[in-house]
């Protein structure tokens, strides 16, 4: 009796209809009764844990070598465009290389090319870490979770030991999927899955794709006595380049900044003519 | 002659420091600035970007609604400004780095209120030595 109660609280869940985030007409939760032997009762405790599961982080695991707990602002100190992860760029593909072509012609002619990020797509990743804005990190054992000021873009780097997810069933994203190890002081996160519509590695006249086979592994580490962190990227993308894309960034610890609540509102750009202008180019 | 006296005029200016944007700042023509002299119509205080609606009087004496893109609060309260530094009604002028296409929109260099007080924004530069 005790089973089955349980299992309708997880089959509850499971059995309504997907919501999207358009208002729909009010549901009524079903009553729904448990099949006789279903099982549905031991599917929760053989899934992994989260990481934010006290079990999880308190599993026994060697000291993290440092913490990037803090705000990070990338250091544009000596240069202002060192948000941009080039050049050097690699050797393109064609199909990208039109793309870089066809935004160095955009920008020639005082336009902006296909500024999805202008139009509220999500940032990703790699340029998601170098907007003009701070970026959160809160790191605990089995993770580490990263909050952009910008558009308060999520990034999750798990620390527990996990594999990437089956490529059938991982949900693609921006932000891609990151998991991270400890190499003596340096943390390796290697990122994968990531969406590959407008989705850019660079823009304002170098408009490079990021394409579903962009893999991101990033070498971190603590410098200028916990004053700075140094990322050291190394992009592949073989439908969009040759070989190893490779740029090293420093950020600036800012202790004085809290990040807030952003977001891209339907009636931002009615504001912000300029992404409604006829400079862009849209497609 | 003048500028305030100007209903509008365009300068040529070199900018160093960039503002970064939500969107592509390659929109905006850096090399020009168009000074407005109007009135307010909106301030919105808001994430990414704040932004001004001014109404500017043309050559002819229409008005002509006039968008001005800022930065963050975060940058701005580091500058000087407040929400209710300006509100509706209030004249100001403003210079901005106008659009390409000429369309009366442009990116914001400074504001200047009826009482003589000038307001710039920060530059972006988070965790150096002048973020201070």
């Amino acid at each position: 009796m005790h089973a089955l109660a349980i299992g309708a609280i997880v089959a509850i869940p499971l059995l309504l209809p997907n919501l999207g985030c358009n208002s729909g007409p009010a549901l009524e939760a079903p009553t729904i009764e448990p099949p006789a032997g279903s099982g549905a009762t031991s599917d929760a405790s053989t899934e992994p844990l989260s990481a934010l599961a006290p079990a999880n982080i308190a599993k026994a695991r060697p000291a993290a070598p440092f913490t990037v707990t803090g705000n990070w602002f990338i250091d544009v100190s000596e240069n202002p465009n060192a948000w941009r992860f080039g050049p050097p760029y690699p050797k393109l593909k064609p199909a990208a290389q039109a793309e870089a072509d066809a935004s160095q012609k955009a920008a020639a002619e005082g336009k902006v090319y296909k500024d999805d990020i202008g139009q509220c797509w999500p940032a990703g990743l790699p340029l998601i870490m170098t907007r003009y804005w701070p970026m959160a990190m809160i790191q605990i054992p089995t993770s580490i979770y990263m909050v952009s000021g910008f558009m308060n873009s999520l990034r999750i780097v798990y620390l527990d030991g996990r594999s990437h997810t089956d490529p059938d069933i991982v949900v693609r994203t921006y932000n891609g999927e990151s998991i991270g190890r400890w190499e003596g002081d340096t943390l390796v996160v290697d990122t994968r899955h990531f969406r590959g519509d407008h989705h850019w590695m660079d823009q304002g006249g170098m408009s490079i794709p990021a394409g579903e086979q962009l893999r991101i592994i990033e070498r971190i580490r603590l410098v200028s006595d916990g004053k700075q962190l140094e990322i050291e990227y190394t992009m592949t993308d073989p439908e969009n380049w040759d070989g190893e894309w490779k740029s090293t960034k420093r950020f600036n610890r800012v202790d004085d900044v809290d990040i807030q609540e952003v977001s891209c509102l339907p009636d931002l750009n009615e504001h912000l003519q300029s992404t409604t202008s006829k400079t862009q180019v849209l497609q | 002659m003048r500028l305030r006296l100007a209903m509008w005029a365009v300068l040529v200016a070199v900018v160093g420091v960039p503002v970064m944007a939500h969107h592509s700042p390659a929109a905006f023509d850096r090399t020009k600035q168009v000074t407005l002299v109007g009135t307010v119509k909106e301030f919105r205080w808001q994430n990414p970007h704040t932004w001004i609606e001014v109404l500017v009087p043309d050559q002819s004496k229409k008005e002509v609604l006039w968008g001005v893109e800022l930065t963050s609060p975060t940058y701005l309260v580091r500058a000087g400004w407040k929400s209710n530094l300006i509100k509706p009604g209030d004249k100001v002028t403003v210079v901005v780095n106008p659009v390409r296409s000429g369309e009366p929109s442009g990116i914001f260099v400074s504001l200047t209120l009826a009482d003589g007080r000038t307001f710039l924004e920060r530059p972006a530069r988070l965790g150096t030595p002048d973020s201070k």
